[in-house]
């Protein structure tokens, strides 16, 4: 029998917690279900909420600004419907703010259960992520479907599953990077949410780059979503493959967070589960 | 001991920061270089057990038991050292950790089993057995919030022990739910001991020590003060809490038999005492002890036609224990005077005791004397009056030459 009890006393790098999560992953997997049923235990409406939740969101947004406010976009923008627009681009971060600010939390609440069972904790953030995925990959889908309807079918559609694995991956770095500040010092979360709720401003998702002021441009860059978003709206509006440039501020941001993360396992070491 | 050792701990030490404040694990996680205020809960802790051994850990509270066992379970990552197993570990640390009180008993069941190494397929095999065990047959399909505290532990405890380990850890887990379920706790731990299984077991009981271990581990400020056999470390253990009673009272040790933690459950199925009586007794407060023997007489009520073990402790009036005497311990039966009611009487003929208070304590146990299901301490007090020049604790047989 395979016991899922950490084997070595030396697990303090992000490469060996990623190899202990793949022998795990029947475990990860019983895991994400019962995240995501847990998540509407209980209610009536069951898993319906877990679509209806980020949908209801979208369509908020897009009433205020495509109907009330009846907003248009330029002509060097990829649509002129902001309300298309910004569909597009929301989706896409709801997904990912989800997907981190659960596995942020992920390990101070699997706390308890840390410290009585010898598992790894790479698994709680890897857990959020992949639950999140559960709600998001049918939506992104959707819009996958949408496009292919109202522009026909293209290849460049096929480049949607890999932006959505590579944003799963910065979702699940960030995520277990903070939650591991959040394990040292629980004020990190609180800072995490309120950074996170100034994500939406500071990404191509209600406005274009184009109209963002030259000097405050460099700002939408500090969100590590900004080019995915950007890729997402090349792939979806214009059907056109994402930029060359944009592969590499993803590849860099993933670069990045892999190694400040293999950083803070390293540095946190044996007391991770101390600070719980 | 044969083979490869089944757990060997290598100079396995603990430091836990004592972080005032959380700016100092932050520096720590983006500067580097440990905590400096550290606090050593175990330092250069070695041993090894091989197959079948049983390990009981003793010690102070705060001593570093639980810290050790945390390590050895693999919750808790090691400052130093480096701890090495071969096969199946389970721990019983905390029963019921990771169950969900939304779902149900069996959805619980094979998710707890994922958590501690039980593939589907295997808790499909003995999904039955294990439910059977926990006694749950009716409430399985029900949300584990509608559980009382004792279904969940039972629950609990059928799971971790569904598979049986080839190292087991336990703290001090001893009384889980009703004395029926204990029982068939200690019954199937005694089975995995029976068919080779290690055990490494912290107990503030030394009864319980003496009676399951055949290695003993004196930890005392995260320090290794003895480790061997059993009846070694403990005489080196009680010594030094005699001397610490001694020089001034000390919470939390324990006595020979009083199992720390449990209350005495009276429900009105349950074992109980029913009467003690000391003969011989006579005026004043507390009496005077009128005869030259000493003889207690012990009633108790066991339902079920379960043949019970009766235990009598004889101490000073300060603490200091003169003789504790069992059943069990020396092969006896106790007298069955009706269908659940047993008796038993122990003389101690001219008794050698000097002028001075005492107490006596009883004890209502199991058969094997493993589990016990009342205690009443200090329930008879009396005075003996003996002049003489001698002094001392006992009147030993003596003659001059």
């Amino acid at each position: 029998m395979r016991a899922n009890c950490v084997k070595t006393d030396r697990m303090h790098s992000l490469p060996a917690q990623v190899a202990e999560i793949w022998r795990l992953r029947a475990l990860l997997l019983m895991m994400t279900s019962r995240e995501v049923l847990a998540r509407v235990k209980g209610t009536a409406l069951g898993l319906i909420w877990l679509y209806a939740q980020p949908l209801l969101m979208v369509a908020a947004y897009y009433l205020v600004f495509a109907v009330v406010f009846k907003a248009r976009l330029g002509d060097d923008a990829p649509t002129h419907s902001l309300g298309v627009y910004l569909v597009v681009g929301m989706v896409p971060w709801i997904a990912f703010s989800d997907a981190v600010s659960r596995a942020m939390a992920s390990l101070v609440e699997a706390g308890n259960l840390l410290q009585k069972n010898a598992l790894a904790p790479a698994l709680f953030p890897a857990r959020m992520v992949a639950a999140s995925a559960v709600t998001y990959l049918p939506l992104i889908a959707g819009l996958a479907l949408i496009a292919a309807a109202v522009n026909g079918f293209s290849l460049v559609l096929l480049w949607l599953p890999l932006l959505f694995a590579v944003q799963l991956l910065l979702a699940f770095l960030l995520g277990y990077a903070l939650a591991i500040l959040a394990a040292a010092m629980r004020d990190m979360l609180q800072l995490a949410v309120f950074l996170l709720s100034l994500g939406v401003f500071a990404s191509p998702i209600l406005f274009t780059v184009s109209m963002i002021p030259g000097e405050f441009r460099w700002l939408i860059w500090l969100n590590p979503m900004s080019p995915a978003i950007l890729a997402y709206q090349t792939v979806l509006l214009t059907g056109q493959m994402p930029a060359l440039e944009t592969w590499a501020a993803l590849g860099a941001w993933l670069a990045g967070l892999a190694l400040f993360l293999n950083r803070l396992i390293g540095r946190s070491g044996e007391h991770l589960v101390d600070w719980l | 001991m044969s083979g490869s050792p089944i757990i060997r701990a290598v100079g396995l030490g603990k430091a836990y920061g004592i972080h005032g404040s959380s700016w100092r694990r932050l520096q720590s996680l983006f500067v580097g270089g440990s905590e400096r205020a550290e606090h050593w809960a175990l330092r250069d802790v070695n041993f090894e057990l091989g197959t079948g051994q049983c390990l009981g850990v003793v010690g102070h509270n705060g001593a570093g038991k639980s810290t050790l066992l945390k390590l050895i379970a693999g919750t808790r990552r090691p400052s130093t050292g480096r701890r090495a197993r071969r096969g199946r570990l389970t721990a019983i640390l905390e029963l019921g950790a990771g169950f969900h009180p939304e779902f149900t008993g069996r959805q619980n069941l094979y998710f707890g089993g994922a958590l501690i190494g039980i593939a589907e397929a295997q808790m499909h095999r003995i999904e039955e057995e294990t439910i059977a065990f926990a006694e749950l047959e009716d409430a399985i399909d029900r949300p584990v919030k509608t559980y009382s505290s004792g279904m969940t532990v039972r629950l609990a405890f059928a799971l971790v022990t569904a598979v049986e380990p080839e190292l087991l850890v336990i703290d001090e887990a001893l009384a889980v739910g009703d004395q029926h379920f204990q029982r068939k706790c200690l019954e199937r731990i005694d089975a995995f001991r029976k068919k080779g299984c290690t055990i490494l077991f912290c107990s503030h009981s030394l009864y319980h020590v003496r009676q399951l271990c055949d290695v003993a581990l004196w930890v005392d400020k995260g320090r290794m003060r003895g480790c061997g056999p059993t009846e070694n470390v403990l005489a080196a253990y009680e010594t030094h809490v005699r001397n610490l009673n001694a020089a001034d009272h000390v919470e939390g040790v324990a006595d020979p038999y009083v199992v720390s933690g449990e209350v005495p459950r009276r429900a009105a199925s349950s074992a109980r005492l029913l009467a003690v009586d000391v003969a011989g007794l006579g005026e004043g407060d507390p009496p005077v002890l009128r005869t030259e023997d000493f003889v207690v007489r012990v009633t108790a009520e066991v339902p079920g036609g379960e043949c019970p073990s009766l235990a009598v402790m004889l101490e000073r009036a300060d603490k200091v224990c003169i003789t504790a005497v069992g059943t069990h311990a020396d092969g006896v039966v106790p007298l069955r005077l009706g269908e659940d009611k047993w008796q038993a009487t122990v003389p101690f003929p001219r008794l050698p005791l000097y002028s001075g208070e005492y107490t006596v304590s009883d004890f209502l146990l199991d058969a094997s004397g493993t589990l016990v299901y009342e205690q009443w301490i200090d329930c008879q007090r009396f005075m003996i009056v003996y002049p003489t020049l001698e002094v001392g604790l006992v009147r030993l047989p003596h003659k001059w030459s």
